[in-house]
C-alpha cells in the first residue's frame, strides 16, 4: 500500500465518473476494497442530523473511508535509542536539538545506589514511531478518499489502541469522503479533512474557516529521577533530614510542562500559518518508580484556514428554557 | 445528488452556506502561499470561538500550567486538627500551576485565559495540578472590551475556568473575571475511644468526629478560597465547585477543595441581561433500560 504520493493516477478525480467500470479505481487498494468502493451506493459514518447538514452545505457523501496501521515499537534491543542519556559528567549533550535537562545530586558521592544524576529526555524515537503509525493510517484513509475522487473527508474519528501486551499499537482512521457540489478539486489532489461534521462544520464555513487537515502529535518525555526527585516523590529525605515541608518537585513539574509544550510545538510545525481549532490534550503518565516516569502527551485538533474576512456574528440573545 | 425540499417553512438562512462552501473549496484548490505566521491554537469549540468573536475577543494560544508538589511522609498518619502540610502542598501546587499558565499567556500577549480545565490529583506523597485553557485578548480595535486597560491586563492576565459562553455573558453583565480562586483543606477525623466505639456498635448514631472534620475542612477551604479571591481583587466568586470526602489512601483524613472564578464589577452597575423566555415544544424522550428485561430487581425498570 502506498502513501499519498504513491498512486500514479493522472487525474484521480476522474475516478468518480468511472466508478461503475471495473478498474476505474486507481491506486493499490486491496481488491475487496476496490469492489466495494466501485459500488454505486454511497456509505457514510455520519449521524442523520450530520448527514442532513452535510447535504445542506452542498457536500455529497461518497463513501466511508478508513485507514489502518499496526505498529510494533522497535524501542528496545541493539541499536535502539532507548535508554538513559549520557552522563552529564562526560560533557556531551544528549540528542542535540531536542528537549533534555540534567539534574545533579547535591550530596556528592554517597554510594553506588545513590542516584547521583537524573535527566528529563524527549523520547524522539517514541515520537517518531507514533508519528509513523498515525500518519500512515491517515494517509491510507486519504488514499481511499482520493481514489474515489473525493474533495474532502469529514467527521473523522481516530483511534489509537494497544492491540495486545506485545508492544504493538493499532492506528485506525475513519471518516466520510465527500465531494463539494460543483466545486474544484483540492490543490495537488489531496483531500482536506476534519474531525468536524454537521452544524459544527457549517458554522466554521460560515465563519470563514475551511478545514485543511486533522493534525496530531505525540510528545514523550522520560524522567530519570535524581536523588532529590526520588526522595520528594517518595515523601522522605532518605535519611538526609526529617524536617522537610512540601516542596515543588522541579524535575517532574518541568517534564510535565515540557511534554505539553513539545506536543504544541510539534502540532504548530504542521500548521504552516493556519490555525488549530478544537484542540484536545490527552496525557498518559506511567510511574515506573519514585520519580521515574514516562509522560506521553497527545495533542490533536482541526487545522483550519481562513478563506474570507471574518464577519463577527451578532451577539446571540440569551434565553431561559421554561421546561 | 440534490438536496431534498424543506420540510417546513423555517426562518430564511442568513447566509447561503452552499455558496460559502463553494468559496471555501475554491480557496483550497490553490496551494497556500508559504507563511511564517505563528498559527493560533485553541481548545475552544466552534460555538465558543464564534461567541468570543461576537463579543470582540479572539483566541491566541493553547496554554498550560502543571505543578507537582511533594507531601512529606507521615503527614497522613493519625492525628488531630488540620493537616496543614497537605493543605499547604495543595495550595502551593495550584499557585505554581496558575503562575505558569499566566506566564504562557503573557508570552503571547494575552489578556487572560478562559475555559481553564482544572485537574487535581492528590496522591500519598505528591499533589499534581494541571491547568489547561486558551489565552485570549480583545480583537484589534476592540481594546475597550477589557475595562482594566491593556497595560494592566498584560501585566496581570486573568485565569478563569468559565467557558467562553459564560465569559461572554459575564462581560455582558458588566463583570470581568480576575483570577482563579482556590482553597483546599485536609483535616483528621479524630479517632473514637475504644469505649465509645463499643457503645455505638449497636446504635444508629451520627459519627460526630467525621461530621465535625468535614465542617472544619469546609470552613478552612472556603475561607482560603475567598481569601485568594480578595488577593486578586475579586468582589466575589462564581461557579464554585467543591469536592469533599475521605482520602482513598487515608480514610481518617477528610479533604475539601473549593474553586471558582473570582469576578469584579467593571461597569458602573450590574447590567441586567434580561433573557427571553423559551418554551421548548419537544416531547420528553423515553429511554429504555435494557437491563429490566433480564430481571425484576427492585429499582429496575423503565426510566423516563
Amino acid at each position: 500500500m502506498s502513501d499519498l504520493a504513491g498512486p500514479g493516477s493522472a487525474d484521480p478525480f476522474d475516478a468518480a465518473g468511472s466508478a461503475g467500470s471495473p478498474g476505474g479505481l486507481d491506486g493499490d487498494l486491496p481488491e475487496a476494497a476496490v469492489r466495494r468502493l466501485e459500488s454505486t451506493t454511497f456509505s457514510s459514518g455520519l449521524s442523520v442530523p450530520d448527514f442532513a447538514a452535510c447535504l445542506d452545505l452542498g457536500l455529497e457523501p461518497v463513501a466511508l473511508v478508513q485507514g489502518f496501521c499496526v505498529m510494533q515499537w522497535g524501542w528496545y534491543g541493539a541499536g535502539s535509542g532507548f535508554g538513559r542519556g549520557l552522563s552529564p559528567y562526560m560533557g556531551v549533550q544528549q540528542n542535540p536539538g531536542t528537549y533534555s535537562e540534567t539534574y545533579r545530586c547535591p550530596h556528592g558521592f554517597v554510594s553506588n545506589e545513590h542516584r547521583s544524576w537524573g535527566q528529563n529526555i524527549e523520547q524522539t524515537w517514541v515520537e517518531d514511531a507514533w508519528t509513523q503509525g498515525y500518519h500512515t493510517s491517515y494517509a491510507r484513509m486519504l488514499e481511499e478518499a482520493r481514489t474515489l475522487g473525493a474533495h474532502g473527508v469529514i467527521g473523522v474519528v481516530d483511534n489509537v489502541a494497544n492491540v495486545a501486551d506485545t508492544g504493538t499499537t493499532e492506528f485506525h482512521f475513519l471518516g466520510t469522503a465527500v465531494t463539494v457540489e460543483g466545486g474544484p478539486p483540492p490543490a495537488d489532489g489531496v483531500p482536506w479533512s476534519t474531525y468536524l461534521a454537521g452544524q459544527r462544520l457549517t458554522k466554521s464555513i460560515e465563519a470563514g474557516f475551511m478545514p485543511v487537515a486533522v493534525v496530531a502529535a505525540l510528545a514523550s518525555v522520560r524522567v530519570w529521577a535524581y536523588c532529590m526527585t526520588e526522595y520528594y516523590m517518595d515523601g522522605n529525605m532518605g535519611g538526609w533530614g526529617s524536617n522537610m515541608g512540601p516542596a515543588l518537585v522541579e524535575q517532574v513539574s518541568k517534564a510535565h510542562m515540557a511534554s505539553r509544550q513539545l506536543a504544541r510545538k510539534h502540532v504548530r510545525e504542521q500548521l504552516a500559518g493556519d490555525e488549530l481549532h478544537g484542540a484536545t490534550i490527552d496525557v498518559v503518565t506511567r510511574e515506573l518508580s519514585a520519580g521515574d516516569e514516562v509522560i506521553d502527551c497527545t495533542l490533536r485538533g482541526n487545522r483550519m484556514r481562513r478563506f474570507k474576512d471574518f464577519d463577527p456574528v451578532a451577539l446571540p440573545r440569551p434565553t431561559v428554557r421554561l421546561s | 445528488m440534490s438536496s431534498s425540499p424543506p420540510l417546513g417553512a423555517g426562518p430564511a438562512p442568513t447566509q447561503d452556506v452552499r455558496a460559502e462552501m463553494l468559496k471555501g473549496a475554491q480557496a483550497m484548490a490553490t496551494p497556500a502561499p508559504p507563511s511564517s505566521e505563528r498559527g493560533i491554537t485553541s481548545d475552544l469549540s466552534v460555538d465558543e470561538a464564534l461567541l468570543l468573536h461576537a463579543a470582540g475577543w479572539e483566541p491566541l494560544d493553547l496554554v498550560v500550567g502543571v505543578a507537582v508538589v511533594s507531601v512529606p511522609v507521615g503527614v497522613w498518619n493519625w492525628g488531630r486538627g488540620a493537616i496543614s502540610m497537605a493543605s499547604d502542598a495543595h495550595n502551593a501546587a495550584v499557585d505554581q500551576a496558575a503562575r505558569l499558565l499566566r506566564g504562557e499567556c503573557g508570552k503571547v500577549h494575552g489578556h487572560g485565559v478562559v475555559g481553564v480545565r482544572v485537574e487535581v490529583s492528590v496522591q500519598t506523597h505528591h499533589i499534581d495540578v494541571e491547568l489547561v485553557g486558551t489565552a485570549v485578548r480583545p480583537m484589534a480595535g476592540q481594546s475597550g472590551k477589557d475595562a482594566r486597560g491593556t497595560d494592566a491586563a498584560l501585566a496581570s492576565p486573568f485565569v478563569s475556568d468559565l467557558s467562553a459562553r459564560d465569559f461572554t455573558l459575564l462581560q455582558r453583565a458588566g463583570w470581568m473575571p480576575v483570577g482563579l480562586a482556590f482553597g483546599a483543606s485536609f483535616v483528621y477525623a479524630p479517632r473514637r475511644s475504644a469505649g465509645t466505639a463499643m457503645k455505638q456498635t449497636r446504635q444508629n448514631v451520627e459519627l460526630t468526629n467525621y461530621t465535625e472534620a468535614m465542617y472544619s475542612a469546609r470552613e478552612s477551604a472556603m475561607e482560603k478560597m475567598q481569601h485568594s479571591a480578595l488577593e486578586v481583587g475579586g468582589q466575589g466568586v462564581v461557579q464554585v465547585k467543591v469536592t469533599e470526602g475521605p482520602m482513598s489512601f487515608a480514610r481518617h483524613a477528610i479533604g475539601f477543595t473549593a474553586w471558582g472564578t473570582a469576578v469584579k464589577l467593571v461597569a458602573e452597575a450590574h447590567q441586567f441581561v434580561q433573557p427571553d423566555m423559551v418554551l421548548p415544544l419537544d416531547d420528553a424522550v423515553i429511554t429504555f433500560d435494557a437491563q429490566s428485561l433480564r430481571s425484576a430487581a427492585p429499582g429496575k425498570g423503565r426510566k423516563r
